[in-house]
């Protein structure tokens, strides 16, 4: 090869030939190795910067928009800056201090001059900068002081939805309500692996109608303020879904300012807090007697009292001390007749018709915040008595509601949802607990005492509400209070073919002169149910009927016809 | 020769190349530019939209919508009472204005003329038009305000 090359007894056209040759080959050899490499730079570097836009992007993750049933937005996510500092390119840490103190005055100058000198590559500042602050910083021109973009979660209707969508940390995590259902089901997932970053998200769309939230809780704040109470709820049910259409639980605070929620007066009364629900159990006495076959709306039980259970004594509200039948022990809201409706079926029974209505275990929603009802240990006859008219047995009022409402749809235990629902994916869930003769027994009972009976403030014309009250004695340490009570009104609407339910629940009112000494339910769980209803009533799409006959004629006639 | 003059085409051939490749190039960095400066308005203008949406939401709110209704106008909550079926409205009533007439208010004065008068609620919103037909002879100063309104009215149409 080298003396074809260089030697002197070579051909010269031959050696040319070679030298040429030689050449050839490497400016192949350079110009395959330049085209090699020019396209590994366009296929890599490409990925590369693609993904340092993304890294750079945002740091708080991006969460999906949450909306009413309508499309109105009750959280989204807006775009911040915050303020950062890389310590070690600062050259004059003084200065820095100085010039971002004047910008922000509510900064802590100690604890900037802290975070600035510390040795570390990367501090935050301050979260949330206003766009005037980020511009007079951003003119200082100071080095290793800079702004990332954050996502930030605003409430744009503050106090409104608080209870029900919860609200997020400061790294815009889901702590609380449906934000943190939100992080359950997948969202954390996304997080961890750094793609929930874009807003491309599909937003979530709940089952509450802002427009009746607002209504509810405007008038739960009026009956708060009027009846001095320590705390007022609501909860308007859709019983056909099951969704819950508005939650309210008065205090309740501002998701916008999350400090407000860790004060312990404003927890969520409807999941979190357990009662005992006084008169409105005896819904679930009456469904149970009539429901057995046993006894029919005919029926009369002896109610002279007091009526002696060992040492204690049950007395009536306003004792009758004569036969009732069991329209009128629902009316009257009898307590012996409750309670001696509920003994003729027995115990095990009565146990077993609340555990199927779901009253006797925890209720689950998608709200992370859940209680366990206190139920007693030894269930006795006295413990059945008592709990025939609603003391004894603590549950989440949501969970009382959701046992009534399978009272009056036609018998339906549908659980409730905060998330949008058809009617067959409802009945799909739905679990068959009375006959739909007992619930058309019950929505007439409840529409005589709109009627006739405890409810009557309630009876707004032309929307046939029915209802049932309820006034337990709050337990004050350890005893019964005649002093402080806890009152509710439960309402059917309309009546005749139900599509809501109501529970209105105040606790602790007192009395005023308008009520004449009274504090029981009647008085001003149900006119403030009653003022609910024709505010929300157009709302819901419920046209108002006039000239409608009394239950008798209408409910009971219809119940008749089908036999 | 004939490999000199195809040395030449060779060469130029390839020159043309270069050129063709640099615009590609060129092409393709400004088009790359493009797309990077797209994506950061597209960015941007989703954020504003989040905000925009944030702020009418805000403003949308029906607390707020409540309490300036309170505080400026006259509205006040419907009654049960203030609701009707269709069945229960009253019948259509006559029309005063046939449909394909050239002077609508013409006819309309021509129908009120009529003793048969239709019913009282349209007798009523009808009257401003009625009136200025027999002006009082103290009252032409009136009478001159209102006609050209009419005409404008009927310039509208």
């Amino acid at each position: 090869m080298r003396s074809l090359l260089y030697g002197g007894d070579i051909d010269r056209a031959a050696k040319a030939r070679a030298r040429v040759g030689l050449a050839i080959v490497v400016f192949a050899a350079v110009y395959f190795v330049i085209a090699v490499r020019l396209v590994t730079f366009a296929m890599v570097s490409d990925g590369r910067t693609a993904h340092r836009v993304v890294g750079g992007d945002a740091i708080a993750t991006a969460r999906p928009d949450i909306l009413d049933r309508n499309g109105e937005v009750l959280a989204t996510d807006v775009r911040v800056p915050s303020l950062y500092a890389e310590p070690r390119r600062l050259i004059d840490v003084d200065e820095a201090v100085e010039l971002l103190t004047a910008d922000l005055p509510d900064i802590d100058a100690t604890e900037l001059r802290d975070r600035l000198s510390s040795k570390r590559g990367f501090v935050w500042l301050k979260r949330d900068v206003t766009p005037e602050q980020q511009r007079e910083i951003y003119h200082q021109g100071l080095p290793g002081i800079g702004f990332l973009p954050e996502n930030k979660r605003d409430y744009p209707n503050g106090a409104e939805v608080s209870h029900l969508i919860g609200h997020v940390n400061i790294d815009n995590q889901g702590i609380a309500g449906m934000e943190k259902w939100l992080d359950g089901h997948g969202l954390a997932a996304l997080h961890m692996a750094g793609l929930a970053t874009d807003r491309l998200q599909n937003p979530v769309q709940l089952a509450v109608d802002l427009r009746v939230q607002h209504a509810l809780r405007d008038e739960l704040v009026a009956a708060r303020a009027k009846f001095k109470a320590l705390a007022a709820a609501g909860i308007v049910l859709d019983v056909r879904t099951g969704e819950v259409v508005a939650m309210v639980s008065e205090p309740d605070y501002d998701p916008n300012n999350p400090r407000e929620a860790l004060d312990p007066t404003r927890i969520n009364r409807l999941t979190t807090g357990v009662y005992e629900m006084g008169s409105t159990f005896k819904a679930f006495t009456v469904a149970m007697a009539l429901d057995s076959g046993r006894f029919t709306l005919k029926s009369s039980f002896d109610a002279h009292g007091p009526m002696h259970v060992g040492r204690f004594q049950i007395h009536d509200f306003e004792p009758e001390n004569r036969m009732l039948t069991i329209p009128e022990i629902f009316t009257y809201s009898s307590n012996i007749g409750a309670a001696r409706t509920a003994l003729a079926i027995g115990v095990d029974a009565h146990k077993a018709f609340l555990k199927k209505l779901g009253q006797l275990d925890r209720l689950r929603t998608e709200l992370p915040e859940s209680a366990e009802p206190i139920i007693p240990k030894h269930w006795g006859d006295l413990n059945t008595i008592t709990i025939a008219f609603g003391h004894g047995l603590s549950v989440a009022p949501l969970q009382a509601l959701m046992g009534v409402a399978a009272l009056v749809n036609g018998g339906l235990l549908i659980p409730p949802t905060f998330l949008k629902r058809t009617q067959e994916e409802a009945r799909a869930l739905a679990k068959r607990v009375i006959k739909p003769e007992t619930s058309e027994m019950m929505r007439y009972l409840m529409r005589l005492n709109v009627e006739k009976g405890t409810a009557r403030k309630a009876d707004i014309p032309g929307y046939y509400i029915g209802g049932k009250t309820g006034t337990a004695d709050k337990v004050i340490n350890g005893h019964y209070s005649k002093a402080s009570v806890l009152t509710d009104f439960m309402a059917v609407l309309p009546a005749d073919q139900p599509r809501y339910l109501l529970l209105i629940m105040l606790d602790d009112p007192k009395v005023l002169p308008e009520t004449h000494g009274f504090k029981t339910s009647g008085w001003n769980a149900v006119p403030v149910g009653g003022a609910v209803v024709a505010r929300i009533a157009p709302l819901l799409g419920i046209q108002p009927r006039m000239d409608l006959p009394d239950a008798d004629h209408l409910i009971l006639a219809s119940l008749k016809e089908s036999r | 020769m004939i490999l000199r003059v195809v040395n030449f085409v060779v060469i130029g051939v390839l020159v043309l190349a270069a050129a063709y490749v640099y615009r590609i190039k060129f092409d393709s960095t400004v088009q790359a530019e493009r797309l990077t400066k797209i994506r950061s308005e597209l960015r941007h203008e989703r954020d504003t939209i989040a905000s925009l949406r944030a702020e009418w939401g805000e403003l949308d709110s029906p607390a707020r919508i409540e309490m300036l209704t309170k505080r400026y106008l006259p509205l006040k909550p419907i009654a049960p009472t203030q609701f009707d079926t269709f069945n229960q409205l009253p019948d259509r009533p006559p029309q005063l204005v046939k449909p394909g007439s050239s002077d609508p208010i013409g006819s309309i004065i021509e129908n009120l003329e009529e003793p048969a008068a239709p019913t009282g609620s349209i007798a009523d919103s009808a009257e401003p038009v009625a009136a200025p037909s027999p002006p009082p002879a103290e009252e032409a100063g009136v009478a001159e305000t209102e006609r050209p309104a009419v005409k404008s009215g009927r310039l509208d149409r």
